[in-house]
């Protein structure tokens, strides 16, 4: 009887070149970060129905990971400020390579590919000056860096690709920090984020900032459909008991578009959302608060919400037929009117879900 | 036998409750008994005289009920929407005192219907609603006599909903883990629960109670004192510390004796404080025994970690915490 080493071999051999596809990686449809009952961080792969199916150990913290378009491949990127990431074969688990920031820069913890899958994107901070930047790495020179561009403000937090297109979405998160003071914000006072619009080879098409009377709501996170709308989640840097909305959609050319929810709910998210996805049909979002242990799903249409509560959820990303979730505690969930149990693992899963 | 039978009985009550069932029978249960009962207290005093030393005397038995109760969020009061229906504070846009000038200048008839006076913005309930109305009024007369009265009605019935709700809630708690409880899928889950209740109770006083008058050194804000119109900033904090060292022993299976200590220590401080509506965060020598209880109350954060969350193998959330 063969080793389970040697079917595992056979099976990357047999269809890991030219083109592996994400069918051969025990046919995951999402990845996250998490931390393990002894500690350790990994990137693991969730199927459909909440299983594992990887496991790659992450020497440290991860956050969340940029997923090739078409190749077993992604990037798991460091916890900011951290300046390294790793290129991960989620067939076999092997490291293929690792990214290290630029001398004088750290990560932000995301990334984006190109539409082609030829280029990496990632969010950089240039320690001395405080100027946001985002790298462009060559995938087939062993992601040699390539050059750079501004992202556009200070603090650029997560950088993605709207659906379908060659166009980049960056949240410019305004806050400047320093290795040096830690994650301590420098700049409150005078922070200024905004959502840029950027073609791949860098060229900025639209920027929409924050209106004066929040330019101390960070945006951290954003997801995008392929029709150009853009959710942003942010996280406010004031008091929390004074927090507006945290929840806004960007239309090219029309700005931020903030969505109010309830005081109560506002309240209750304590002035942070944690990440924010997008259903697979488009017409549905759900914004996370780990704070306040709540999920708020928004009808766009409608701009309708509803919120359903587990502690500690932050984790969501658009599934099949319905919004997943994961949370600190190990669950992952469906998200339809409520939230349904899919599968309890011992770990706890980091910040971000990402689909695949 | 038959000392083996008593001998059984005897041990029982107490070695088959777990630590779980003991916060909820011997705590949470005679807490929202003691909220409900002390809230339509108030609002039967309301009901003969909208002000005066009778009714604030049952003002201050309801709010020491509540903040007997008002960490245990999970359950029938977040179900029901009404945390901030009790207490809506902290409320740096004062939305309180807007909200009751213009039900008061409009004369709103909303008031005159305590049934519906629950469809208001929460800002104008719940305790700090009724603070307004009895210690600095936004106005006088009919109307307000009527509001006040509505405060107090909604008030009693929104404590006697939650209180009734528990009643069947606790066996939802008590039974986590057990087949068909979709709410609570193990032990763990309940125990957080009530972990998080403690900590989160004890982070508010830390920072909001204490953390929002003492402002910084430069600037002490003590306008910003929970309370303070009614003179119960320190005695809040007070009540809170008592209720949440309650809730830690029943809840704990082992000795806490950092944490018994480091209760101590704080109520000491309390009883040398001599500012109850935490005014003399702007006076040096009331300011540092301000400064030092926050102190005290940062090392009952710290061990209540340590002897209860570590010693269950709970630890706070890990993404609530990232701030990532």
């Amino acid at each position: 009887m063969p080793s389970r080493r040697a079917i595992l071999a056979g099976l990357a051999a047999a269809t890991a070149l030219p083109r592996a596809g994400w069918a051969d990686a025990g046919a995951p449809s999402h990845v996250t970060a998490a931390l393990d009952k002894s500690g350790a961080f990994a990137l693991y792969g969730l199927r459909p129905d909440g299983a594992l199916a990887f496991r790659v150990p992450l020497p440290a913290r991860g956050h969340a990971a940029a997923v090739h378009p078409t190749a077993p491949e992604a990037v798991a990127f460091a916890r900011r400020p951290g300046t390294f990431a790793l290129v991960l074969d989620c067939q076999s688990g092997a490291v293929l390579g690792e990214l290290t920031s630029p001398p004088g820069r750290h990560f932000y913890g995301h990334g984006a590919f190109s539409r082609d899958g030829t280029r990496l994107y990632t969010t950089e901070n240039i320690v001395d000056t405080g100027e946001g930047r985002i790298s462009i790495w060559s995938r087939s020179e062993g992601y040699r860096r390539i050059g750079d561009f501004p992202s556009g403000g200070i603090g650029p937090h997560e950088v993605i690709r709207i659906p379908g297109t060659t166009r980049l979405a960056i949240a410019n998160g305004g806050i400047r920090t320093h290795p040096a003071t830690g994650r301590d914000k420098l700049n409150l006072d005078t922070m200024r984020p905004n959502l840029t619009i950027a073609a791949e080879d860098g060229t900025h098409l639209d920027t929409a900032g924050v209106p004066d009377a929040m330019h101390q709501n960070s945006l951290r996170h954003i997801t995008a459909r392929a029709d150009g709308l853009v959710a942003c989640a942010f996280q406010w840097q004031g008091d929390a008991f004074d927090s507006p909305t945290l929840l806004a959609l960007y239309r090219a050319g029309q700005g931020l578009d903030f969505i109010p929810f309830d005081d109560a709910v506002t309240r209750q998210m304590v002035g942070y959302a944690g990440s924010v996805a997008l259903s697979s049909d488009g017409t549905g979002l759900a914004v996370t608060s780990p704070r306040g242990g709540l999920v708020v799903s928004v009808d766009i249409a409608t701009r309708a919400s509803t919120i359903a509560r587990r502690p500690d959820i932050c984790g969501v990303a658009p599934g099949s037929d319905a919004i997943i979730a994961t949370d600190g505690l190990g669950q992952v969930h469906r998200l339809s009117d409520r939230l349904q149990p899919l599968a309890s693992h011992p770990l706890a899963f980091d910040n971000h879900l990402v689909a695949i | 036998m038959r000392l083996t039978l008593a001998a059984l009985a005897l041990c029982l009550p107490t070695a088959a409750l777990s630590d779980v069932a003991r916060a909820v029978e011997s705590e949470i249960l005679p807490g929202f008994e003691r909220f409900a009962t002390a809230t339509a207290a108030l609002d039967t005093a309301a009901q003969a005289s909208c002000t005066g030393p009778e009714l604030e005397a049952a003002y201050n038995d309801a709010f020491d009920a509540w903040i007997g109760v008002s960490h245990v969020v999970f359950g029938p009061i977040e179900d029901q929407g009404l945390t901030l229906s009790f207490a809506y504070w902290p409320d740096p846009k004062n939305q309180t005192g807007k909200t009751l000038g213009r039900l008061i200048a409009d004369e709103d008839p909303v008031a005159a219907d305590p049934a519906t006076y629950g469809d208001v913005s929460v800002a104008a309930q719940g305790f700090f609603a009724l603070e307004r109305m009895l210690y600095e009024p936004p106005g006088t007369g009919d109307y307000a006599c009527t509001l006040t009265q509505a405060i107090a009605a909604t008030l009693a019935a929104n404590a006697a909903s939650v209180t009734t709700a528990w009643s069947d809630f606790a066996g939802v708690v008590t039974s986590a883990g057990a087949d068909g409880n979709t709410r609570f899928k193990s032990d763990e889950e309940a125990r957080r629960a009530i972990y998080t209740a403690l900590s989160t109770g004890l982070e508010f006083i830390h920072d909001q109670r204490l953390a929002r008058p003492l402002g910084t050194f430069d600037r002490p804000r003590p306008t910003r004192a929970e309370a303070r119109r009614s003179g119960r900033s320190l005695r809040n904090v007070t009540e809170a510390l008592r209720a949440l060292q309650a809730l830690s022993v029943a809840f704990s299976d082992d000795p806490t004796p950092n944490l018994d200590a480091a209760y101590e220590r704080a109520f000491t401080r309390i009883a040398a404080i001599d500012s109850p509506d935490f005014s003399g965060v702007s006076n040096p020598g009331q300011r540092l025994r301000i400064e030092a209880l926050q102190v005290d109350v940062k090392e009952i954060q710290i061990e209540t970690i340590n002897e209860i969350g570590a010693a269950m193998g709970l630890s706070a959330g890990f993404n609530a915490l990232d701030g990532d």
